[in-house]
């Protein structure tokens, strides 16, 4: 009895003493060297591993800093921003969602002003003018775009071959219209008797944006302080279109076969079960890899091409103890070399109008990713990208957007309905912000 | 009921036979923690509903705004909502469920150990992992749920990505992790029945349903009541798996009260929101709870 | 032949139903030892064409697995042992010493039972910042060392111990603290068994606690170190579900161990009210 008690009794000491480890607070200075906490979330491996590869990169030229990369899940990330903020230790650096974690953080004096620090080695005029848009918030700058993506226009080669239809082009002044567009997508959806073995497009439904904007219409004022649809007749016109395609011609797949095919859109335009696919810029990475012929092309457009562009930002906490050091490090983090190791595997693309040009195309084209023509969409991204809308009003209203319009899209609400709830539901939120 | 008060003297002896004394000090760990990290945060919650916090920027006072704005708001209606049917389609089906178990298991049956303890394997897992297997498990294409149903061929949907599909795929999974818990306490109920009841109910010519019947169920009841109400309260505060498995997708169908609390609180910048629905929360809890034991009169047999 | 044939039936549910209690726990480790294109066979395979042992090192490339095993293990048998030892003592003085208030005191703690977690949640984190606590262990544990239900199921099971034992030690000359250590405490394995597998359980398995109040990775435990494995676009499915494998089997080897004490301990403190 009684050296059990003993047992129990050690026993609590040793944990007494494991007890203390986990309860310090974090180490900012190790050696000699300025250590920066640096915390983004994984997208995907290969992502990390070149967020890695560029932080030893990095490491190698400042031998004075020390970087700690923390990748969580996007999940969470924002949050736990949010409680280490509160908590008063935050990370130096990390990464910050554009989509509305940007301009939120900003609002509530979390984030450090590095618009001299900017100034002194880069220009804002060399960024495209969707991240100049989006970058400076009242004429001061709290983070560096690491890059942009944006929806755009991929099709198999094969089926297009095959049906008979030229390609799309990646030049947005050749931008296929509506009608073009509507016109390949039946030429490209093949039925076997009552089942329909091939659909033509898939993916509007998930980016609805650019086509309401190329309309002529908006979801939301200029200034993003009402939400305007159930007066864009121009808005819910494109969104009508964008349904009629599958429930008017058939060109694009339902939910059901959607469930039955069980493949991601990659796969699904691999197989040849689509002619069409809109995702986003980011595809191509996975795309170039799936060993079958895939072109890059621009939206189709109503009236004039259009896409919605982000990417998160790389920002500092406004309570860092080196904000110098933090700096070099977001600076390298927006550097050309750093950026481009991504661009090249089709995962970002630039955000730099000097490498929209001829010669600036050459840095990053990669003929094992980049179909041939791609070099044609350098305008897409520079003169007709708009940020993302989601960008500019808070997450809670940008979540009741997405769920009233699904709604239209599968439980069959007729579009003025839908049109009126949204305001009704979102003017509210943007009114308080 | 206790023996230890001895005279009102104040030498150190009767202190040493003080019954106050003894609960004061056995107790006050134990009241300590529940003052500070139980009730005070109760009560902090419910000032903090009167507020407007970000966590980043000073709180700001704003009255009753926050219930007004609860009243008008439709993602917290849908909550409910969802909260409702997912308390609904978890507790009777799983509480009956675990009876009949309880019930089989409570015979001489070979290997009951190992029925027990796989029977309550999912209990003891967290509620992250049960996530993970089972969204794989739910994976449209390569997954075994759907897999097992094409062999009966019958074409599974797209379980956690369909609005229609969603909850009732979370329910499953809840009914599936809690059914040995409730089927261990009702075990321990039908093992305190005695076995002289059954026998008089054979005497008197009772067959299996009729004891089931007469004897077992309302013999039960305390258990039962009891069952329900533990079932009820953490089907409420259902959480993890919600986070894990649709983290309140698609378009809110699985979003609970608490899932939505959570996303006020720690997403939405929204903290005093957040805390007005969790009081509204524990309000809906505490009269589900008073009106069953109200009515647990009509059919509870001590 | 008919009560036989009645049996064999409901053999046979109980075995059916154990089947699928256990199947994606099979399905968990089975996915575990595949590579991750073996993983997206149709129709799916139980083993893949080799046994991939390597997917539990991965786990562990990807984040210090075994730091967070050793977090959980010390936050959770820390706070076991803690509440057990405050629940006894609690349990103890409501169940056998009269003192003031002790009715109230006890509704008191029944009534927090009904209140969910997360009402509390927001106000927690706030004092923990207040404490300083957040992003250290201490705010995990701490609050762990009570608990109300704890003190329910102690008390229950103290009042059902007769009290011919504590009269024979009384005429002796036994304080109540001597009544509590010497007597009580002893005949009270099953009951503590019981409330030390559900501690354990419900320590070792906390994810959202330790989602708000840890940062640090160092710091984190088992069930955050999972959900951390899934990705935003493509899943590693093998290696999450060896993490998974890893994160499940303490709680199933306490269970086992305490397994008869469990089901004793839960008949004895009449857990029906």
């Amino acid at each position: 009895m009684y050296t059990r008690q003993k047992g129990v009794m050690m026993l609590i000491i040793m944990l007494m003493i494991a007890l203390s480890a986990g309860m310090n607070p974090v180490e900012t200075k190790a050696q000699n060297k300025v250590v920066l906490q640096f915390m983004g979330w994984e997208a995907s491996p290969f992502e990390t591993e070149g967020v890695m590869n560029g932080l030893k990169h990095f490491m190698e030229l400042n031998p004075d800093i020390e970087v700690k990369y923390i990748a969580g899940r996007w999940a969470e990330h924002h949050t736990k921003l949010l409680t280490m903020m509160a908590g008063g230790a935050a990370p130096d650096v990390f990464f910050l969602g554009a989509e509305p974690f940007y301009r939120e953080f900003q609002k509530r004096g979390v984030l450090l002003d590095i618009t001299s620090y900017f100034n002194s080695e880069f220009k804002i005029s060399d960024f495209i003018p969707m991240d100049r848009q989006k970058m400076v918030i009242n004429g001061r700058i709290y983070g560096v775009s690491s890059c942009v993506v944006a929806p755009v226009l991929y099709y198999n080669k094969e089926l297009f071959n095959k049906a008979g239809v030229s390609y799309p082009s990646a030049n947005p002044e050749e931008a296929w219209t509506w009608e073009k567009f509507l016109e390949a997508a039946k030429k490209l959806t093949v039925k076997e008797g009552d089942r329909t073995i091939q659909f033509g497009v898939y993916g509007l439904e998930t980016y609805p944006i650019p086509f309401i904007w190329s309309n002529g219409g908006d979801i939301f004022n200029k200034n993003y302080s009402e939400c305007i649809l159930p007066e864009s007749p121009k808005a819910k016109e494109a969104l009508v279109k964008i349904l009629d395609l599958r429930n008017k011609y058939g060109v694009s797949p339902d939910a059901f076969y959607l469930t039955n095919v069980g493949m991601s859109p990659n796969q699904m335009l691999q197989t040849g079960k689509i002619g069409m696919l809109v995702d986003g810029s980011w595809a191509l990475q996975e795309l170039a890899r799936m060993k079958f012929p895939v072109g890059v092309g621009v939206l189709p457009k109503f009236k004039t091409p259009v896409t919605h562009g982000t990417a998160h930002l790389h920002a500092i906490w406004k309570g860092t103890k080196h904000p110098k050091e933090a700096w070099r490090l977001v600076s390298f983090l927006s550097s050309e070399e750093y950026q481009l190791y991504f661009v090249r595997d089709g995962l970002w693309m630039p955000n730099r109008m000097y490498l929209y040009t001829k010669d600036g195309i050459k840095k990053w084209l990669n003929p094992s990713v980049h179909p041939a023509g791609f070099e044609e969409i350098a305008d897409y991204f520079t003169k007709y990208l708009r940020p993302h809308p989601a960008i500019f009003i808070p997450q809670e209203a940008w979540d009741i957007v997405n769920e009233e319009l699904d709604k239209f899209w599968h439980a069959d609400q007729p579009i003025d309905k839908v049109a009126q709830e949204m305001a009704q539901r979102v003017n509210p939120i943007l009114k308080t912000k | 009921m206790s023996v230890f008060r001895r005279g009102s003297s104040l030498g150190i002896k009767s202190i040493a036979y003080s019954d106050t004394f003894w609960a004061f000090v056995l107790l006050s760990p134990n009241l300590l923690g529940f003052l500070i990290f139980m009730l005070f945060p109760m009560i902090a919650s419910f000032g903090l509903s009167f507020t407007e916090y970000d966590l980043l920027t000073p709180m700001k006072w704003v009255g009753i705004k926050n219930y007004q704005q609860l009243w008008l708001d439709q993602t917290f209606w849908k909550s409910l909502w969802n909260t409702i049917y997912y308390t609904v389609g978890t507790v009777p089906i799983g509480v009956a469920i675990s009876l009949l178990l309880a019930i089989a298991l409570n015979q001489k049956i070979l290997g009951i150990r190992f029925f027990r303890g796989a029977y309550f394997l999912p209990v003891i897992t967290s509620a992250v992992a049960v996530g993970i297997v089972w969204q794989w498990l739910y994976n449209p294409d390569f997954g075994l749920f759907n897999y097992l149903l094409r062999l009966i061929d019958i074409r599974g949907p797209n379980w956690l990505t369909s609005t229609k599909w969603a909850m009732p795929a979370v329910i499953l999974v809840s009914i599936w992790k809690g059914l040995g818990f409730n089927m261990i306490i009702f075990l321990a109920g039908l093992q305190e029945i005695p076995d002289v009841y059954y026998e008089a109910a054979e005497i008197d010519g009772a067959n299996r349903f009729a004891k089931f019947l007469y004897i077992t169920l309302p013999l039960l009841t305390p258990t039962t009541l009891f069952v329900v109400v533990m079932s009820i309260i953490s089907s409420f505060q259902s959480f993890d798996l919600i986070y894990i498995m649709t983290r309140g997708g698609p378009a809110r169908s699985t979003s609970v009260l608490v899932y939505y609390l959570y996303q006020c609180a720690f997403e939405y910048f929204k903290m005093g929101y957040g805390s007005a629905i969790a009081y509204v929360l524990f309000l809906l809890v505490f009269v589900a709870t008073l009106i069953q034991f109200r009515f647990s009169r009509h059919w509870i047999i001590y | 032949m008919k009560v036989y044939l009645k049996k064999v039936f409901v053999y046979v549910i109980l075995v059916l139903g154990a089947i699928t209690m256990i199947i994606p726990f099979i399905w968990m480790v089975s996915t575990s030892l595949k590579s991750l294109s073996e993983v997206f066979r149709f129709p799916p395979t139980l083993f893949g064409e080799r046994i991939v042992w390597e997917n539990y090192i991965s786990v562990t490339k990807r984040f210090p697995f075994g730091l967070f095993f050793l977090n959980s293990s010390k936050i959770t048998v820390i706070v076991t042992l803690g509440q057990l030892l405050t629940c006894s003592m609690g349990g103890f003085a409501f169940a056998r010493l009269k003192f003031p208030f002790r009715e109230f005191l006890f509704a008191l703690y029944i009534g927090t039972l009904i209140i969910p977690f997360h009402v509390t949640l927001i106000p927690t984190f706030l004092l923990m910042r207040f404490l300083g606590w957040v992003d250290t262990h201490y705010s995990l544990i701490i609050p762990g060392l009570v608990s109300p239900f704890g003190t329910f199921l102690l008390r229950q099971f103290f009042l059902s111990i007769p009290t011919e034992l504590e009269d024979a030690a009384k005429i002796d000359g036994c304080t109540p603290i001597g009544i509590y250590w010497r007597i009580f405490v002893p005949l009270s394995k099953p009951a503590m068994a019981t409330l030390g597998i559900f501690t354990f359980m419900g320590s070792w398995n906390d994810f959202l606690r330790p989602l708000i109040f840890i940062n640090t990775v160092d710091r984190r435990t088992l069930p955050l170190g999972l959900a951390a494995l899934q990705t935003m676009y493509s899943t590693d499915w093998p290696v999450l579900m060896a993490g998974s494998v890893i994160s499940v089997i303490p709680v199933i080897i306490v269970f086992l161990a305490l397994q008869e004490y469990f089901i004793k301990g839960i008949t004895l403190t009449g857990l029906k009210m």
